[in-house]
């Protein structure tokens, strides 16, 4: 469904020219879900924003459903792949209802029963018909990124980029919406690409996980070599051992790695 | 060991146009020189109780405690003068953001310097001294570089340790953390940790640590705190948080995806109104 081949993302020129992907290779087939792990600065989020057409300054390689892209994408393009962002108050207008945020993408795409599909989104978002009037400030942090990923899906997309969607949510909150994340993805067929800095959270939704230093790939697994904590390369180590919680004697033994 | 600080039926309240809002309803505890773990979710009161410690609620905001003591000092009763000499020098929070928590005008050595002169009889020659010697404590490579540097040009990992190295440098007896390492990578998070971890042990530091996290807590602190609503739902000794018995905290722990777990759904916390009562 989507490969991605040698990848490379730039910022700036010259000679503050910042190289945030080196050289980035996948592919995640249809109805896969693939996670991207790695700490702040890794690349991860820039991958998928290269995939989603946020960044126009790449070289290589981005196929989605065996078309090869361009910086610029068609319209049909979105309503193939659709992204779903870190903060729900960032990404929903403040000014616009939860009605006209979901109409929005419909009217663009010149879609009819416009009413019928903004309740239907709704509902498949656990949300009851009364939240269609409401402002985003209106609603908790939970519901707006439920109203997110409503108006993601509300194109029948066939991919979901993933860019940390329960990273700014309460422990509570985020069970809810990996568990709704995980229904969707079933009931639709949807691919998945997540990216998030929590392991346990990437390894609960998605079967096979990519590593991520410094913009390169540090190696790539299935999730139950993540769970069985077996694998290749120490930077993966040490990253799991730091998710298991405070252990005063490793934390003495831990290395940068370039 | 004796309590360093103790408080009782501390409740704090903001009047808003919309009415009384109480963001803690009445909260005991007591900490001797060990590290208290305050975990709950947003809206629980965990960082109003920090601040109400150092009576830094906002000016809408009421204080109230049957007993409110800090090592013999009534910390409700005493003058706005004399809770001036205390914060900082006696008792010192971390802020979640350094971003926002530094000033951005200031180079960051001066600001370290500026929290040692104010607090102590010191020449400006000694406070430099001193503020180069605690950016090498929280393990900041070139100190001498990093002390004319200003805070937009240092890392968010790196502005959290010069926070850190400028509420230990008065040496406090108690260290109020909230969420002191939320926004950090997890090792640079366990690394800042280790820094006030050694604070507790070595120097008998009493240790707030506000957090979301917790896993973090179950395996840094002595004492944990669940808060819900305003209230403590339950104290417990940090090793037995995994076998807490409260739904409030069973149902955060069930809640959170496990590296040893399945694809199966995550159990979701179903609160109880009877929590709020009594």
């Amino acid at each position: 469904m989507i490969r991605v081949e040698n990848l490379n993302v730039m910022f700036g020129y010259g000679r503050n020219e910042v190289q945030a992907v080196r050289n980035a290779s996948f592919t995640v087939a249809e109805g896969e879900s693939f996670g991207l792990v790695g700490e702040s600065g890794s690349g991860k989020s820039t991958v998928l924003r290269a995939i989603a057409g946020l960044h126009s300054h790449w070289t290589g390689t981005i196929a989605v459903d065996g078309i090869d892209l361009k910086p610029k994408r068609p319209r049909e393009f979105r309503k193939l792949l659709q992204m779903v962002f870190q903060d729900p108050f960032g990404s929903l207008h403040p000014r616009h209802t939860v009605d006209f945020i979901l109409k929005e993408p419909l009217a663009i795409h010149r879609f009819d029963d416009v009413e019928d599909r903004t309740l239907k989104a709704l509902d498949e978002v656990g949300l009851g018909p009364e939240f269609r009037f409401r402002y985003p400030h209106q609603i908790s942090g939970g519901q707006r990124q439920r109203i997110a990923i409503a108006r993601a899906l509300i194109l029948e997309p066939r991919v979901v980029l993933l860019d940390e969607p329960t990273s700014a949510l309460d422990v509570s909150v985020q069970a809810e919406i990996l568990n709704l994340l995980g229904r969707l993805r079933d009931e639709h067929g949807l691919t998945y690409i997540m990216v998030s800095h929590n392991l346990a959270v990437v390894a609960h939704l998605c079967e096979r996980i990519a590593v991520m230093n410094r913009g390169a790939f540090v190696e790539e697994m299935t999730d139950r070599q993540l769970r069985e904590a077996t694998p290749a390369h120490g930077y993966t180590r040490q990253l799991l051992v730091a998710s298991k919680g405070y252990n005063r004697q490793a934390i003495d033994g831990f290395v940068e790695f370039e | 060991m004796t309590a360093l600080l103790s408080v009782e039926d501390l409740r704090v309240s903001f009047t808003t146009p919309k009415g009384v809002v109480e963001a803690v309803r009445g909260i005991d505890f007591e900490l001797a020189q060990e590290r208290l773990g305050i975990v709950g979710e947003s809206g629980a009161g965990k960082s109003q109780t920090g601040r109400a410690i150092l009576r830094l609620t906002s000016g809408n905001g009421r204080i109230d405690a049957k007993h409110m003591e800090f090592d013999g000092i009534d910390l409700l009763g005493v003058s706005e003068r004399r809770m001036r000499s205390i914060r900082g020098n006696r008792i010192s929070m971390i802020m979640q953001d350094p971003q926002y928590s530094l000033n951005p005008v200031m180079t960051v050595g001066s600001q370290i310097a500026e929290a040692y002169l104010v607090h102590a009889n010191a020449s400006k020659r000694e406070a430099r001294d001193r503020a180069l010697d605690m950016l090498e404590t929280v393990r900041i490579r070139e100190p001498e570089k990093v002390y004319h540097l200003y805070p937009h040009e240092v890392s968010g990992g790196m502005g959290q340790r010069i926070m850190i190295a400028m509420m230990l440098i008065p040496e406090p007896d108690l260290m109020i953390a909230d969420e002191p390492t939320s926004a950090l990578d997890v090792t640079v998070q366990l690394q800042v940790l280790a820094l006030l971890d050694d604070m507790v042990t070595q120097r008998g530091m009493g240790l707030i640590l506000i957090s979301h996290d917790l896993n973090l807590v179950a395996s840094f602190c002595d004492r944990v705190l669940v808060m819900y609503g305003g209230r403590i739902m339950e104290a417990l000794d940090a090793k037995d948080l995994h076998s807490a018995q409260h739904p409030y905290t069973r149902g955060l722990i069930d809640c959170l995806p496990r590296l040893d777990g399945s694809h199966e759904q995550l159990r979701v916390l179903q609160r109880d109104p009877a929590w709020l009562e009594a």
